[in-house]
């Protein structure tokens, strides 16, 4: 079993059924071929980009499994056929080192899917804040 | 002008703030390197080390992939508030 993680785009113009049934549909293949769904980071309607298929807009949806490799071939083959999916990526997180990031990120998920008190009281420690990037722009202007 | 520059020190941000992976998704993580029209800058420029170079490389080129930051912006596809998509 490897470590996976799966971000694909829905078109804009489904309904909120729609889209929870293809997310369902998705989660369903990933049941059948056996993986193991640890969690999922809904990311939500966003502005893309640039426009795909001449959509504007696109429903992101992250899900994090462990799974075996042939798995990866029909789920991709399933995103492909699927004419509701706009863009699609599968990461592997194969070295140790990688799945330590992968537990992390996945911890992170779950926190902000539950948003609670412990949340504001911890702001987001995983992702340091980094000082105002105005190095870039004062390096073009000098 | 040039005198600032050239006792400015630069240093790797990503070492700074101890991070060991950049996450393709972390639009706030990969807006350090990129440009104004969303080019990779190259390390002489923002300074990073050549181990987080790498890492915020393969990072943008996914983040482009799935669409959350453009390819190109030029003439025919201009974004008014470069950085304002990155929020």
């Amino acid at each position: 079993m490897q470590h996976y993680e799966t971000l694909f785009v829905l078109k804009p113009t489904l309904t909120e059924e729609e889209i929870n049934s293809q997310v369902e549909k998705v989660k369903g293949i990933l049941a059948k071929e056996e993986a193991e769904l640890i969690a999922t980071n809904t990311m939500g309607m966003r502005k893309l980009a640039y426009s795909v298929e001449k959509n504007n807009r696109g429903f992101y949806t992250v899900l994090y499994y462990k799974a075996q490799g042939t798995t990866i071939a029909e789920l991709e083959r399933n995103l492909r056929n699927n004419e509701d999916v706009i863009k699609f990526l599968t990461v592997k997180y194969g070295k140790a080192k990688e799945i330590v990031q992968f537990n992390k990120l996945v911890a992170l998920t779950n926190r902000s899917s539950q948003p609670q008190a412990s949340q504001v009281s911890e702001p987001s420690e995983s992702q340091p804040q980094i000082s105002e990037p105005s190095e870039i722009g004062e390096s073009e202007q000098a | 002008m040039a005198d600032n520059k050239k006792f400015k020190k630069r240093y790797c941000k990503y070492c700074e703030a101890k991070i060991d992976h950049i996450d393709y998704k972390d639009l706030s993580l990969l807006k350090l390197s990129l440009s104004e029209r969303f080019k990779i800058m190259p390390r002489r420029l923002t300074g990073n080390c050549k181990n987080h170079q790498e890492m915020v490389t393969v990072a943008i080129k996914r983040a482009r992939h799935t669409a959350l930051i453009p390819y190109i912006v030029d003439r025919k596809n201009v974004v008014e508030n470069p950085f304002e998509i990155l929020k």
